[in-house]
């Protein structure tokens, strides 16, 4: 995460500060001209010596830093006033005032802010009066926008709704949802403004166009010290050195406020890329076992477990179905299997075999050759899984092509094969389609068939039926199962749709905030569940449509404020106090049948 | 085509709101313009000379004669003459105006150059020393006023290390090395602060692409690094990176007058400085119209290449 450039904050203090009481700090007068002392060296009295009239360097430095100020400042709020009321203007009248502001914005735009300067400076003479009123127009476009979409944004909101039902007059409104609003984007372009204009008003009087001599600015000391830089080059260096910290530190300031007011646009913390402890021994069963799984995600409040200590085995042409609502975890459990955690997230502890491999603690160069070999994922939505950019075949292409051995015969025909293996009409002339091209059920066909494309071992399907209609979606299904049976595969089915594990798997584990709650054989598990979440789960799966279930109160714990006993009990019907301070551990309870309830065998 | 239409139709007002806010420029200040042109010093103009000047400019003519006047004389290409030689203005701006070009153009692939490895760099490295390297270097010239840099670079690069010529303009037909040699410097000095602004938007493209759901289904066919940064998120980040690009260049058609001050180049910027100086108005009007007019037109073409490139764009 940036932190807040408190440097740039302090040093713009500080500026400011220097600006409003240069008249009090007991400088030499930055007009006085002694014609006899020119480049005269520095001495106590005059720290930065002498200019080439024999005015003070350090003096006029100072004064400029208010003549670049107040113009700056000055120049913005006109641009901040005037704008702002114009944008707002356009987001409420919307039938003809609008497409006018919106226009001459526009064509306002196409004028280089240099060029314009010149003709108005041409026109009117150089000096405050005319650069303030100037800048302020220049800078104008910029607020106009920002008050604009703000307004529309704002405006369509409930609450604006609301107080509009109730009859709130325009004023109120403006004064109580809109200005609150679009005062932090507001803010943000306002020192957007003030660093153009430092950088226009010191372009403008380095040739002389801008503040016009003698009055001491940074630009014109800029100007007049590069025709003497050969007798005396530090007297460019002090201003350029002003000028552009001055506007670094305005451009940082800037930046830090954006990131205070919008906190989303701040990069996620990486976690340490380790996963700790040795890998357990090696287990040599046929098919995946997993053990003691647990997820840690490095966050600004803390370290989070998002999953926690889950075992499962699946074994070859078999499919588990991992169950639970969004934020159970289960999405992580299957990208931890395939290595593919985001940045922030980290193995903490555990280990997974497949067919006797390990799969959590390789080396990241042999864990690319298991990734997509034995290995293969199938996600969530297609069309944000392809490449867009590039044609399927190209895509499935790689596939094979990664782990091809070098005697490998031509990739095309194969393609062309798997395609049609997963039921793509026309395969040879799809191949060659983007994916843009295609409906969400081909895509995901793309999908499966780039999953097969190696001969996989395990196959982790992550909701791969969520996006896409329900017609598409047994169709889906049906594939899926159907090349199980042919590769003998193992395959882990990720869902919160109970009639899909109904469909499809042979086992289900449910998940709930990080933990395995209930685990065993899909009919039993159906017939009889063994945990009051599971038969919330199944209760409200009569209506299921892919909404998350309806049937139970309340919500998911955070991670940063789980219960101490059972992370369930905030919810569960069948509570008691012994719920809230025991953590229960998962147990098998029947042979093949695991559940997490304290209170199982009474609710059975 | 319905798409296409609308995007011309709209330009050509965008130009005809331009050419209006360029005519308006002049006639909504206070006081005469034939005046302020003729007025040196402070001393008022000879009235009779005033009188002749109106007169040859059309400002005795009624305002809505004049506005006509110059709409159709804009539509012809007819931007007037100067005021000091009586050279059409149209052929000044074309003299004058390739030059501007060519150093923006340069100027524009120095910072592709520069940003766009550095850039994907900076991401693909992301927290590292050499981000932070990178991006203190992008915030110092993404900073510094380009009038700034180039006098330094003038002083540190000319002057004292004495490597190339201070400033100057020889024609390519002249002597093509020193043409390009004098390019260098102004060159440098627009692209280093344009080259920040590239490497800054390269990183951000690039972070928010290693992001994307395909490149985690890259991740998944057990692709190496280099090769998910070469085939899945270049090409995906880079298109936009370019497009700000081109659109940049569109508004760096004004933003060079100062280093083409500095450095003497004779471009469209310094004769409108030169204009400005000698108040010569149609000059100054008919400059700002051209360049206000290419950056339309700029724009025009950037979106309808996307509109061809991506039918999504259309709807």
């Amino acid at each position: 995460m940036r932190r807040f450039p408190w440097w740039a904050a302090g040093f713009l203090t500080l500026l400011i500060l220097i600006a409003a009481l240069v008249p009090w700090l007991g400088l030499h007068d930055p007009y006085a001209i002694a014609t006899n002392r020119q480049f005269a060296p520095p001495t106590w009295d005059h720290p930065l010596g002498l200019d080439e009239l024999g005015r003070d360097v350090l003096s006029r430095l100072l004064w400029g830093s208010r003549t670049s100020l107040s113009i700056a400042l000055a120049s913005a709020t006109v641009g901040l006033i005037v704008g702002s009321l114009l944008g707002m203007l356009g987001g409420f009248l919307r039938s003809f005032v609008e497409p006018i502001i919106l226009r001459a914005t526009d064509a306002l735009l196409c004028f280089p802010p240099v060029l314009l300067s010149l003709l108005v400076v041409t026109l009117c003479g150089v000096g405050f009066s005319t650069l303030i009123p100037l800048m302020g127009f220049i800078f104008m476009p910029g607020f106009i926008r920002v008050a604009y979409s703000s307004v529309l944004t704002v405006r369509s909101q409930d609450y604006v709704e609301a107080m509009r039902v109730l009859g709130a007059a325009w004023p109120r409104i403006i004064a109580g949802a809109i200005l609150p609003n679009i005062a932090g984007p507001l803010l943000v372009q306002f020192s957007l403004a003030v660093s153009a204009a430092i950088t226009l008003e010191a372009g403008l009087s380095f040739i002389g166009l801008g503040v016009a001599p003698p009055t001491p600015t940074w630009g014109g000391m800029i100007g007049a010290g590069r025709n003497v830089v050969v007798q005396a080059p530090l007297h460019l260096l002090w201003p350029c050195l002003a000028l552009t910290l001055t506007i670094i530190s305005v451009n940082m300031f800037c930046d830090g406020l954006r990131d205070v007011l919008d906190p989303q646009s701040r990069p996620a913390r990486a976690a340490r890329r380790s996963s700790s402890g040795p890998a357990p021994m090696a287990a040599p069963s046929p098919g995946l076992l997993v053990q003691g799984l647990s997820v840690e995600i490095a966050t600004d409040r803390g370290t989070i477990m998002p999953v926690k200590d889950i075992s499962f085995a699946v074994a070859p042409g078999r499919t588990l179905a991992l169950v639970g609502e969004s934020g159970s975890g289960k999405s992580l459990t299957g990208l931890a299997l395939t290595g593919l955690l985001p940045t922030n997230a980290v193995v903490s502890s555990g280990a997974a075999w497949l067919d006797g491999t390990e799969l959590l603690h390789q080396e990241e160069a042999k864990a690319r050759k298991l990734r997509g070999k034995s290995v293969a994922m199938v996600f969530q939505d297609p069309a944000s899984s392809l490449n867009p950019v590039q044609r399927i075949g190209a895509q499935i292409g790689e596939m094979l092509r990664l782990h091809d051995p070098a005697d490998a015969g031509p990739v095309s025909p194969r393609v062309v094969r798997l395609l049609e293996r997963v039921g793509i009409p026309d395969p040879a002339r799809r191949a060659r389609a983007y994916p843009h091209e295609l409906s969400g059920g081909m895509r995901q066909r793309v999908m499966i068939a780039m999953a097969i494309a190696n001969n996989p071992r395990l196959i982790i399907a992550d909701e791969p039926t969520t996006a896409l209609d329900v017609t598409i979606q047994a169709q889906i299904l049906e594939l899926l199962a159907e090349l199980q049976r042919e590769h003998d595969l193992a395959l882990i089915f990720i869902t919160h749709s109970l009639p899909v594990v109904a469909e499809i798997a042979d086992t289900v584990a449910v998940m709930y905030a990080g933990e395995l709650v209930e685990y065993g054989a899909v009919d039993q598990v159906f017939a009889r569940p063994l945990h009051p979440y599971t038969r919330a789960l199944l209760a409200s799966a009569a209506t299921d449509d892919g909404a998350p279930p309806a049937g139970i109160p309340g919500q998911v714990p955070a991670f940063t404020a789980l219960p101490p006993g059972c992370r369930f009990a905030t919810r569960c019907p069948n509570r008691q106090e012994v719920c809230e301070t025991t953590a229960p551990s998962l147990r098998e309870v029947v042979p093949g049948r695991e559940t997490r309830c304290l209170r199982w065998k009474e609710l059975a | 085509m319905i798409w296409f239409a609308k995007r011309i139709g709209l330009s050509l007002l965008l130009v005809w709101m331009v050419a209006t806010m360029a005519f308006a420029a002049i006639h909504v200040v206070p006081g005469d313009p034939a005046e302020i042109m003729l007025s040196e010093g402070g001393f008022a103009p000879d009235p009779s000379t005033v009188r002749a000047l109106r007169k040859e400019l059309g400002l005795d003519k009624p305002i809505l004669t004049q506005y006509g006047n110059w709409l159709h004389g804009v539509a012809r290409g007819d931007l007037g003459a100067a005021l000091t030689d009586g050279v059409p203005v149209s052929d000044v701006i074309a003299q004058r105006l390739p030059r501007t070009l060519e150093l923006i153009l340069a100027a524009t692939v120095f910072a592709a150059l520069l940003g766009l490895p550095l850039g994907t760099l900076a991401a693909v490295y992301r927290g590292s020393v050499l981000d932070r390297t990178l991006n203190a270097f992008a915030a110092l010239f993404d900073g510094m006023p380009v009038f700034v840099l180039a006098t330094v670079l003038i002083f540190v690069l000319a002057r004292q290390l004495r490597w190339v010529s201070t400033g100057g303009y020889v024609p390519f037909a002249t002597d093509p090395i020193d043409h390009f040699k004098l390019l260098a410097l102004p060159t440098i000095a627009v692209g280093l602060g344009l080259g920040a602004v590239v490497l800054r938007m390269t990183r951000a493209a690039v972070l928010d692409t290693l992001m994307r759901d395909y490149v985690r289904t890259a991740r998944s066919k057990g692709a190496g690094p280099l090769r998910i940064l070469v085939h899945h998120v270049l090409r995906n980040a880079l298109m936009p990176v370019v497009t700000v690009l081109a659109l940049h260049m569109g508004a760096m058609l004004g933003g060079t007058v100062l280093t083409e001050l500095v450095f003497n180049w004779p471009g469209i910027s310094s004769m409108m400085i030169d204009a400005v100086n000698s108040r010569d108005y149609p000059v100054v009007v008919g400059t700002l119209f051209t360049i206000a007019t290419l950056f339309v037109l700029l724009n025009l073409a950037v979106d309808l290449i996307y509109g061809f490139l991506d039918p999504r764009v259309r709807n």
